[in-house]
């Protein structure tokens, strides 16, 4: 293999796949690895799989023994008599509801404001897998939080009815003191305020709109934990409307990201994932990213080009480019500054490129800072992106929160003047930048009501809780983007005795018809009339409520968008002059976890257990700092710091993440919840506290103490050997028909006996971008037990499907590959031929099926297989009090897949390609008398991811999608030449580095 | 009480002693084992049901099509006991009482759903689909027996996995020859296949 990391094409055969003991790898997992070299399989750290030490090991032979004598015992006298098992038939039949039948309605997502639109399956009555909606024209796929509400939904520590002064009470009583308060606000004239995240419900918005009227002393105030008010701000003065703009990356060929991680966390993931995939095919139009950053983001592993800032620097980026952009338009007069974080000539190929593209170029930046946004803003409409790239006349409106305005709010709470507070969707006691000035100003405040759905670190402070429905228990709509609508519909009947936001604003307006009635009859004044597919309110609504999606024209009066008339001058000056900026201290960087986002899911062990998608650690946040800042201050992964700024200090664990910039330390948000519940009480640290408008200088003192972290980055190691393929898109084109043809390697194992189908995943790794949605779909569609943050350290995890991050280049700023790795399906298994019991076969269909009652725990097959995809039960996860996640109670045992098992202890298991869902839409296509189509079966990782990465199907129909994948001339097996034959194609991932 | 030592130590010495003795541990070993072997077969288990409902009656006497009330068994997993509602279907027209029909309607008054006792019980790790076994032309009375003749519903094959294969090697017809596959093609229907992977019913 060749050591500088540049693009290697081929790398077949054996002699390839020798490492050198002790030689760095070319492709390599953590900066320790980097260092140290590859390890042979003893020296690795932690020990192999399997071979920790057990929980347990004060047991002795004895025990063992009489356990046994009374298991056989048990197992005989409770084998003579089966349980009696009862079933309870529905005393009225229903015509939707068919036992064992899954019914799947369309809704929208509440999981964060960006509102994607989904489609849910619901079986016997229960919401168990949220999944894409394609009919939507915005989003198709989902995010990895968004796949994880379905179990938030079955979260137990959600309030069972309301609650006044901390006593259960009936909703009358709350009704009663609501209203007398309102009334006495009102007669007084003092302030009603709302306070809650963004809403891009447009019906809920009108009654807001209600309120207003209805009380003139009544006001809205949004407030986003992570809000992007300085674009907002930024674009009112930049064009007269203070809008989030509508970003289409599909349109752009050249993107510049500062700091905006767009295909992670910012603004709308799911729907800027699957524009950017869209607009980056090899075989196709193949688009540029360059991202500056100073904390390694998904976006940014993804970028062609990806430049390390510090955080101050931000501004110093967009001015470079503003001024040789400006050069091009015939701008002279940008003010310099300084280039110090890139090189010269680097920038002016960007700038170039950006030029050559104009009106096909994008920049977004998620700094929150009004001149930096202002230079942004600059540059889009000097390079002509306004109206093309960057759409205002059709504004998006999944952010809306107004920094200012909640600032002020806490000064008027403080000083007592804010007479009744409702808050919905909000945690300022939390999330708040000063927390205690919020929660001083709340016990000032007359009457304080919350909407949480627990008792929160606001909501316990509050008079009164009215916990809101889970978004799948309630009715509800979304315009996530200007005329794009989407409808939200109850998949089950509250669980609890709540009440939705919604309607306890309608309820305390004196309108009693209800939410439902409410919704339809907004739906039918201002939605119906903006159409004309459909002549009467009844069918437009059924089709609406059907498909969960609708687009209309828009409305005729929108507001117009000027042409850019910002003041930049002024703008650059404020960067150049940026004071805050200490060389002798490093810079805090916040970012919101793709899993935890602004930490409202905290309590969610799934995305608690899920790995993050660039460091890999579990169960917590961390320090980033760069590998050569660690060794300059002799710091190692797990050392505890204290990170001190002027508003104060946190302690927290360092992580050593390469590609970090020097002069920053990344911090997570959402971490460190107080009060959420069992599985988030207490992980990580808060960093919320610590964060202003400006840049944060801090300084960095170790503590003395270790801990270790929770991180899968180096389980299931494969040895460094050549599982990535890469290439540039010049060599891609190049190539073209001179694909090498793998000829298949001799083998002595017979040919198993070939059925009517052959099933196998096409995976491209070009349009992998590591966002992990896969897998929580698969730990959502096949019962995947939580292990908890000690089992996870023992390199115990149970998910099915990993996604595998591996570095390549200098250990500053390398480049990264994500590769989703699951069970390879080979067609001469090493996991069978070692299998005592035959419990692990190739079906006539091509899946290694795993028979979990044949399997006897031996692990022979996880020790023999190269691509380490095989999971063992060391302990039963479900009904056991050591492991109290949701399989532990019987509410959150609803989420579980009834056409599933649950594994128990002793048995090993892996991914089986859903073959569920196979066997179901071969049934289908048995009662519709037709034959199987390919697209017919989607499996769960497939359906969920949002860049279409993942393609299964049927190799044997050779017009299939995945069949054509597997002839591509960019596929390779992965360890091919161990004669595994697998069903996987992966498809090499592609650099465009030619336009720069 | 060396005579009487003696005497026994023959007797357990002796040849014939011996051949008992290994007869009667190889059938004691038989007999468990075949015990064993029928650990969680529960072929002829017939609970009382909390309504005596005839199957004889309804099915037999009066012809009532299984998938009546069966209904589910065309397009679900499960082919599901009939809600008290299909029951009524018929039980509000016809004028016969008897004290068990006395039951379902009180039932139905009271809003209470009937606990039934489930006869046929699969193990957890085995996936058993009845709409692929109904709409694959599978007579019911193939593995449940003639319920049309039973007054209380009993189990009457062993629903072990050796009594599935036997049906599913059966009609394993797969088709592997070009020919088969274009016949299959042409007659734009599967042909259904029982299947013998595993994957067939353990997931």
């Amino acid at each position: 293999m060749n050591r500088d990391g540049a693009a290697k094409i081929s790398c077949k055969g054996p002699k390839e796949s020798l490492v050198r003991i002790g030689e760095p790898p070319v492709y390599w997992k953590s900066a320790e690895e980097l260092q140290n070299g590859a390890r042979p399989l003893g020296e690795f750290p932690g020990g192999l799989p399997g071979n920790s030490p057990s929980q347990q090991t004060e047991d002795t032979r004895r025990d063992f023994l009489a356990m046994m004598g009374f298991t056989f015992a048990a197992a005989g006298l409770a084998g003579c008599r089966a349980p009696v098992q009862n079933a309870v038939p529905l005393l009225t039949g229903s015509d939707e509801i068919v036992p064992g039948v899954s019914n799947f309605y369309a809704t929208t997502c509440g999981g964060c404001p960006s509102a994607c639109s989904l489609l849910v399956k619901q079986r016997d009555g229960r919401p168990i897998k949220i999944e894409g909606n394609d009919r939507s024209s915005l989003f198709g796929g989902t995010c990895a939080t968004g796949q994880a509400t379905v179990l938030s939904l079955y979260d137990g520590e959600r309030l069972h009815g309301p609650l006044w002064k901390g006593q259960p009470v009936q909703w009358p009583v709350i009704d009663g003191q609501v209203r007398d308060a309102l009334r006495a606000a009102d007669k007084d004239k003092r302030p009603i305020v709302l306070l809650s995240g963004t809403i891009t419900s447009p019906s809920t918005l009108h009654i807001i709109g209600e309120w207003k009227k209805r009380y003139p002393s009544f006001r809205h105030v949004v407030y986003d934990a992570v809000s992007l008010s300085a674009m907002r701000a930024a674009n009112a003065a930049s064009f007269g409307r203070a809008a989030i703009p509508h970003y289409l990356f599909d349109k752009a060929r050249m993107i510049v990201g500062l700091e905006a991680d767009f295909l992670g966390t910012w603004l709308s993931p799911v729907e800027f994932a699957r524009q950017y995939a869209s607009s980056r095919k090899p075989e196709g139009n193949f688009s540029t990213h360059v991202q500056f950053e100073s904390g390694f983001s998904v976006t940014g592993s993804n970028a062609d080009i990806r430049v390390p800032v510090a955080p101050s620097e931000m501004g110093a980026v967009a001015l470079a480019l503003l001024r040789r952009i400006g050069r091009y338009a015939g701008v002279t007069d940008v003010p310099d500054s300084t280039e110090s974080f890139a090189d010269s000539k680097k920038l002016d190929a960007i700038a170039e490129a950006l030029w050559r593209h104009r009106g096909e170029s994008l920049i977004v930046s998620g700094v929150q800072d009004l001149s930096v946004q202002m230079a942004v803003n600059a540059l889009n409409s000097w390079l002509g992106n306004i109206g093309k790239t960057v759409d205002l006349a059709r504004p998006s409106y999944q952010r809306a929160g107004d920094d200012a305005a909640m600032a002020e709010l806490v000064e008027q709470m403080n000083r007592g003047e804010i007479h009744t507070l409702l808050l919905h969707g909000v945690n300022p006691a939390y999330d708040y930048a000063e927390p205690e000035r919020f929660t001083q100003g709340l016990e000032k405040v007359a009457l304080s009501i919350s909407f949480s759905d627990r008792r929160d670190e606001t909501s316990s402070r509050a008079h009164a809780i009215c916990p809101d429905h889970h978004f799948l228990e309630s009715w509800g709509d979304a315009e996530p983007v200007d005329s794009h609508f989407s409808l939200a519909q109850p998949l089950i009947a509250p669980l609890f005795n709540t009440r939705a936001t919604a309607e306890n604003l309608l309820a305390w307006l004196g309108i009693e018809s209800g939410h439902h009635t409410f919704l339809r009859s907004f739906w039918r004044e201002n939605i119906f009339p903006r159409q004309n597919e459909r002549p009467d309110f009844e069918s437009f609504w059924d089709r609406s409520l059907q498909d969960g999606v609708v687009v209309v024209p828009q409305k005729t009066a929108a507001p117009p968008v000027n042409a850019f008339h910002g003041d930049w001058k002024t703008a650059a000056h404020a960067i150049v002059n940026e004071p805050g900026r200490a060389d002798d201290r490093y810079q805090l960087h916040f970012y919101e976890s793709v899993a935890l986002r602004d930490g409202r899911h905290a309590n969610n062990p799934w995305l608690q257990e899920l790995p993050d998608p660039i460091s890999k650690v579990t169960w917590g946040n961390y320090a980033a700092v760069s590998p050569k800042l660690a060794r300059k201050l002799g710091l190692s992964e797990g050392d505890v710091v204290s990170l001190k700024t002027e508003k104060g200090q946190m302690q927290i664990p360092v992580f050593l993440q390469p590609g970090q910039h020097e002069k920053s330390i990344s911090v997570a948000l959402g971490y460190g919840r107080k009060q959420v519940g069992k599985a988030g009480q207490d992980v990580g640290a808060n960093a919320f506290p610590l964060r202003r408008q400006s840049t944060v200088n801090v300084t960095l003192e170790k503590t003395g103490r270790t801990v270790k972290l929770a991180s899968t980055q180096r389980h299931f190691y494969m040895e460094g050997r050549p599982i990535i393929l890469e290439s540039t898109l010049k060599q891609v084109r190049m190539e073209s028909a001179a694909a090498e043809s793998g000829e298949a390697l001799p083998s002595l194992w017979p040919e198993y006996p070939q059925g009517e189908h052959s099933w196998g995943l096409g995976i491209d790794l070009t349009a992998c971008i590591g966002c992990s949605a896969c897998v929580i779909a698969c730990q959502a569609e096949n019962n995947i037990p939580v292990v908890g943050k000690d089992q996870v350290q023992r390199i115990r995890a149970m998910h099915w499907i990993r996604v595998d991050r591996y570095y390549t280049g200098p250990e500053d700023c390398p480049a990264s590959v994500h590769q989703p790795m699951m069970c390879q399906h080979c067609g001469h298994a090493p996991c069978e031929t070692v299998c005592p019991v035959h419990a692990t076969t190739t079906s006539s269909e091509g899946i290694n099926q795993q028979v979990y009652n044949r399997c006897i725990g031996t692990r022979y097959c996880a020790n023999n297989c190269p691509y380490k995809v095989r999971r063992f039960n060391w302990y039963n996860y479900t009904e056991n009090a050591k492991f109290d996640f949701n399989m532990n109670s019987p509410l959150g045992r609803m989420v579980l897949n009834p056409d599933v098992v649950v594994r128990s202890r002793g048995v090993m298991e892996k991914c089986n390609l859903c073959v569920q869902r196979i066997q179901l839409a071969k049934n289908l296509a048995l009662q519709g008398k037709r034959t199987l189509a390919d697209g017919d079966i989607k499996t769960a990782c497939q359906q969920a991811c949002p860049t279409q990465a993942i393609v299964f199907g049927d190799l044997k129909d050779a017009h299939s999608r995945v069949a054509q994948l597997h002839r591509s001339q960019r596929q390779y097996k992965v360890l091919e030449e161990l004669g595994t034959r697998p069903n996987v194609a992966y498809l090499k991932k592609i650099r465009n580095t030619t336009e720069t | 009480m060396d005579l009487a030592g003696g005497g026994l130590k023959a007797l357990l010495m002796g040849r014939r002693f011996l051949v008992v003795a290994v007869l009667a541990l190889g059938l004691g070993g038989l007999l468990a084992g075949w015990e064993l072997s029928r650990v969680g077969v529960h072929q002829g288990y017939a609970p009382a049901q909390p309504i005596a409902f005839p199957h004889k009656v309804h099915a037999g006497d009066n012809k009532i099509p299984c998938l009546y009330c069966h209904y589910a068994a065309r397009t679900s997993r499960h082919a599901g006991i009939p809600p008290a509602s299909v029951c009524m279907n018929c039980h509000t027209l016809l004028e016969k009482q008897t004290v068990e029909i006395e039951k379902l309607k009180e039932a139905v008054q009271e809003q209470r759903p009937i606990k039934w006792i489930k006869v046929h019980n699969l193990p957890d790790f085995v996936y058993f689909n009845h709409s692929q076994h109904v709409l694959s032309g599978v007579a019911c009375q193939r593995c449940h027996g003639a319920v049309e003749q039973m007054d209380r519903v009993q189990q009457m094959s062993p629903l072990t996995m050796g009594w599935c294969l036997e049906c599913h090697r059966e009609h394993a017809h797969i088709a592997t020859a070009d020919f088969q596959r274009v016949m299959q093609d042409m007659t734009h229907r599967p042909v259904p296949v029982a299947g013998l992977d595993c994957t067939s019913c353990h997931y």
